[in-house]
């Protein structure tokens, strides 16, 4: 099988499986708290109800609350389209592609935001606040770490610079770390966010997304699990060895994808949401590991 | 008793005395001991001295121990400044015990951290080792602390912590330039063990990097520095003069500014040494002398109390003497003979300034007055080191203050000169303005009598007339150690170095 | 494997800098002390006399257990918890923390040292925990994380020391160890007396000698 049509099924794998993830942490956490948890296909269960269902607009919204939730699903389905599969370039890849990445993802951030925003509601108002100021200590560490991989490997795209980074070396240890808090971070789990509560002021980023229903809701649902495979790709393409061979590449990417949820798992059913003021202590040292990464790689 | 055995008496034996005070119960034994202790190590510490003075300088210990003409001036400070305070407190205490403020166990604190001190302050002067030096002034640090807090009570607490913390990392900083100072000598010989021995660097003094010695006499001056009361790093000057009990503040100001002043001093002409340095060191020492002056000037002026008034004051003897040791030459001669004249004018004051403390149950300038009726003795010595700190004739301080103008002109530093006059003037306003109404003014009647027996008279007397008998005359002994002193700083020669008399 | 300790070292640093509970920050102390002990027995490999392996010895012991337990049993007695609002708040101290790592990192290149290729890291390192500790010193209420911060730069004199001087004497490496000793306990008695007397230990509140 050819690069490209790994490259290209490894995508096909992730806008199959992604909803799978959250199946994966969910049985996880139902493990550790001795119950039987959700069908592990519950989340497809979910979509495709959302979107048999009518959505509810509010009179108060604008286009761009009915926009928010599609650009969502965009963004984020473009962004997947630069990561890499073990050796296996991505679909598209060229010098200095983690930029893309990183601005993609901030464009899909932008668009919430500002759907959030548009409702009037101070609800989603304070949310929104909340992921901006996160997003604000989050992004600086993701590029960090990115640069620091770059320089130390010296190649200048995602795909090339992904494979290269061996974990052994002290420097990628230090980015993987920080990228793992970041992880956390941007798909709102435990420590700084909690998915399942219900509580609007605790929430950061569930309640931006509180007036949103129907098949809005299920975009918005869908390109959740698919930052998460995003964002768990990037994270296993550092930690497990690159493979050259084509489809083995594909497969040990999905399973570093599947045993990181299993890790997110773990660390949901073992910590407790940190306090919203300690967050940005939280960021501030995931940056600070960048920040010395990038310092022993330019020394 | 060969010297060597003199050397090492003079270190164990306050330490001896200060291992002693840890055993006894009664206040009285305590006290005894004080005065036992700084008598025996003034009477080694002189001695010493004058055998290094008439003879040369004195090697033993395999090297670790060294006494040249400049430890051996300030031995003989040291011995003049343990003796007289080393009385005083006994005085100041005996006061205390029948004032009842004096409790037995406090008593035994003072006198084991006292005599400890005065062993640490002998360490340092005499040993060869630069790192052993360093860590004879940091126990200084600590021991003292307590001394500070003799008394508890919120401020002398705080002045206690701060004095520690600001202290102790300064101390650290010195530290930190020792070792830079050592790195940089073993970057010139490889396998030989290293240098911090004083001699060594010394000789090999031609061979450093010019880099590492500027970033190792960097740390060296802030650090020590710092312990010696240079602005801006004085802070916790005031607070520790003006919280500890009279014959701490005295011990400090007139011998433990002088012995971080030496710690830097022993490295100047190492400096001098470098190539590429030569006076770049010296050009520090300066500058931070003349902030010394300002600053210890400025301060001053605005003081209500009396002994962080003679604080400030230190401040700005301390400059005046980093200030000549920072010209050379004829500066560092005044200097020296500055650093013996200030550290009796100042111990007058801060006898005078404790006693009186005592009869009014203050230190506030505004509730001391009438000095002069509460206690003749006390009134004058008061009054009299007041002169003398100003620079007033016919004291000391006048010829040594003079000396240095004379060397600020001398070396052409006409601007400097201008300041330092504009700054002593500032000085005499901010010391005189409060001496004539503490002297005479009629103030309400002292709560409590003081006695004022013999030993006090004694004790004024002798300071008094050391004060203006140095100040009319300067006899030929002390000019000669003071010109011996000052050329080691200056430019050591190899002739300097020769190992004088064998143990 | 010296420059992987000396990684764990500016970690640590670090972490000093963003704790805020005196239990961590003590943890990490006793780290530093196992640390400096390890990086004084490995630095002179093979060439190492039994002196010199005594005096590491000695001097983890110091600094990896005995200073730790004696601060843990002062903030057990003076009560004291944590360090709740420094005057440098916890993300503003770790974003300094890194200029402080890229100063000590410019100076560590720069200053002309002869040092043995195997110790790259130790200087640089042992500058950064200098750095930190004054730091910690100036931007700290709580006197405990005033003396903490003294042992830091205790802590970076020392490497500094062992990666550039090699061997200094022992008399003096004992004489270091002891007054560190004693200025622990000096410190320690002093914040229990403070304690005491103020019923807390901020020290930015202690401001009554002023002028």
């Amino acid at each position: 099988m050819n690069p490209m049509a790994t490259a290209w099924l490894e995508i096909g794998l992730a806008l199959l499986l992604a909803p799978l993830l959250n199946s994966v942490i969910s049985r996880v956490k139902a493990v550790f708290a001795g119950r039987q948890g959700p069908p592990l296909l519950q989340p497809y269960f979910d979509l495709a109800k959302l979107l048999r269902k009518g959505a509810v607009y509010s009179p108060t919204t604008t286009w761009i609350f009915r926009a928010g939730p599609i650009l969502g699903l965009a963004t984020t389905a473009a962004a997947l389209l630069l990561v890499p599969a073990g050796r296996i370039s991505a679909p598209v890849a060229f010098p200095a592609d983690f930029i893309l990445l990183a601005y993609l993802l901030a464009l899909g951030r932008f668009f919430t935001i500002s759907a959030a925003l548009d409702t009037g509601s101070s609800f989603e108002g304070m949310g929104a606040s909340r992921e901006a100021h996160f997003a604000a200590l989050a992004e600086p560490t993701l590029f960090l770490g990115l640069a620091a991989l770059a320089r130390k490997t010296g190649a200048l795209s995602l795909s090339q610079i992904l494979p290269a980074a061996s974990p052994l070396a002290p420097e990628v240890a230090l980015v993987a770390g920080a990228l793992a808090v970041v992880l956390l971070c941007e798909n709102s789990r435990i420590p700084f966010d909690d998915p399942n509560t219900h509580l609007e002021l605790t929430m950061v980023h569930e309640v931006m997304v509180l007036d949103h229903s129907g098949p809005d809701l299920a975009f918005i649902q869908y390109a959740a699990a698919l930052k998460l495979w995003l964002w768990s790709s990037l994270l296993a393409g550092l930690l497990v060895p690159p493979v050259a061979a084509a489809w083995p590449a594909s497969l040990t990417t999905t399973l570093g994808v599947f045993a990181l949820a299993g890790c997110i798992g773990v660390v949901e059913s073992t910590m407790a949401r940190v306090r919203l003021l300690r967050v940005p202590h939280l960021l501030a040292a995931a940056l600070a590991l960048s920040a010395v990464a990038t310092i022993l790689v330019v020394r | 008793m060969s010297a060597e055995h003199l050397l090492w008496l003079t270190v164990l034996g306050p330490a001896v005395f200060a291992l002693a005070a840890t055993l006894v119960r009664s206040t009285r034994a305590s006290l005894a001991i004080v005065a036992a202790g700084s008598l025996v190590s003034s009477a080694l510490n002189a001695l010493i001295a004058i055998l290094v003075l008439a003879r040369g300088p004195l090697l033993a210990g395999a090297g670790w121990f060294r006494v040249d003409a400049l430890s051996a001036c300030h031995l003989a400070l040291l011995a003049l400044v343990g003796a007289s305070s080393g009385l005083y407190a006994v005085i100041y205490l005996a006061e205390e015990l029948r004032q009842g403020s004096l409790t037995a166990r406090q008593a035994r604190h003072f006198a084991g951290l006292w005599c400890g001190t005065l062993a640490a302050l002998a360490f340092l002067l005499v040993s060869n080792n630069l790192g052993l030096m360093w860590v004879g002034l940091e126990t200084t640090t600590l021991l003292t602390a307590f001394l500070i807090a003799l008394h508890v009570s919120r401020e002398s607490l705080e002045a206690m912590w701060k004095y520690l913390l600001i202290c102790s990392v300064a101390i650290a900083f010195a530290f930190m330039g020792t070792l830079l100072a050592a790195a940089a000598a073993t970057t010139t010989h490889s396998g030989a063990p290293p240098a911090l021995f004083w001699t060594d660097l010394i000789a090999v003094a031609p061979r450093l990097d010019p880099a590492l010695m500027r970033a190792a006499f960097l740390f060296l001056i802030v650090g020590y520095g710092t312990k010696a009361g240079l602005a801006p790093m004085h802070n916790w000057l005031p607070d520790a003069h003006s919280q500890a009990p009279a014959p701490v503040s005295a011990l400090f100001s007139c011998f433990m500014l002088n012995a971080a002043l030496y710690c830097t001093l022993r490295f100047i002409p190492v400096m001098e040494g470098v190539p590429g340095c030569a006076g770049w060191a010296q050009g520090l020492l300066l500058g931070f002398g003349l902030i010394s002056v300002v600053v210890g000037a400025g301060f001053m002026l605005f003081q209500h109390d009396a002994k962080r008034l003679f604080a400030y004051c230190s401040v700005e003897h301390v400059g005046l003497i980093g200030l000549g040791l920072g010209l050379g030459g004829l500066g560092t001669v005044a200097a020296l003979l500055h650093s013996v004249n200030h550290s009796l004018a100042k111990a007058l004051a801060f006898f005078a300034a404790g006693r009186l403390g005592q009869a009014h149950g203050t230190h506030e300038i505004a509730h001391m007055s009438g000095a002069l009726r509460t206690s003749r003795a006390w009134g004058v010595a008061l009054l009299a080191s007041c002169l003398a700190l100003v620079g007033a004739a016919p004291f000391a301080t006048f010829l040594s203050e003079l000396l240095l103008l004379k060397a600020l002109f001398d070396h052409g530093r006409t601007a400097l000169l201008v300041v330092v006059l504009a700054a002593l003037g500032l000085a005499f306003v901010g010391l005189m303005r409060h001496a004539i109404r503490l002297a005479w003014a009629r103030g309400e009647e002292p709560p409590r009598r003081i006695t004022v027996g013999i030993a006090d008279v004694a004790l004024v007397s002798l300071v008094l007339a050391a004060l203006i008998a140095l100040g009319v005359v300067i006899p030929t002994p002390l000019r000669q150690a003071v010109q011996a002193a000052a050329a080691i700083v200056n430019a050591p020669s190899a002739a300097n170095l020769v190992a004088g008399v064998r143990p | 494997m010296l420059d992987r300790l000396m990684l764990v070292l500016i970690l640590s640093d670090l972490a000093f800098l963003g704790v805020s509970r005196f239990s961590a920050a003590l943890s990490l102390l006793a780290l530093q002390g196992a640390l400096l002990g390890a990086l004084a027995l490995a630095a002179h490999g093979s060439a190492s006399t039994e002196r010199m392996v005594l005096l590491a010895l000695i001097g983890l012991i110091l600094r990896g257990v005995l200073f730790p337990w004696l601060l843990r049993r002062t903030a057990r007695r003076a009560e004291i918890v944590e360090e709740r609002n420094p005057l440098v708040g916890f993300a503003p101290s770790l974003l300094i923390g890194l200029v402080l790592l890229g100063i000590a990192m410019t100076l560590g290149a720069r200053l002309p040292l002869r040092t043995s290729p195997m110790l790259g890291l130790v200087v640089p390192a042992s500058l950064f925990t200098v750095f930190t500790g004054v730091f910690l010193v100036v931007a700290r209420r709580k006197a405990l994380s005033q003396c903490l911060g003294y042992l830091v730069l205790d802590n970076g004199i020392y490497g500094f020391g062992v990666a550039t001087v090699g061997n200094i004497p022992a008399l003096v490496e004992l004489g270091t160890l002891l007054d560190a000793l004693v200025a622990v306990l000096v410190m320690a008695i002093a914040m229990y007396r403070l304690r005491e007397e103020f019923d807390h230990m901020n020290t930015d509140q202690l401001d009554t000698l002023r002028g």
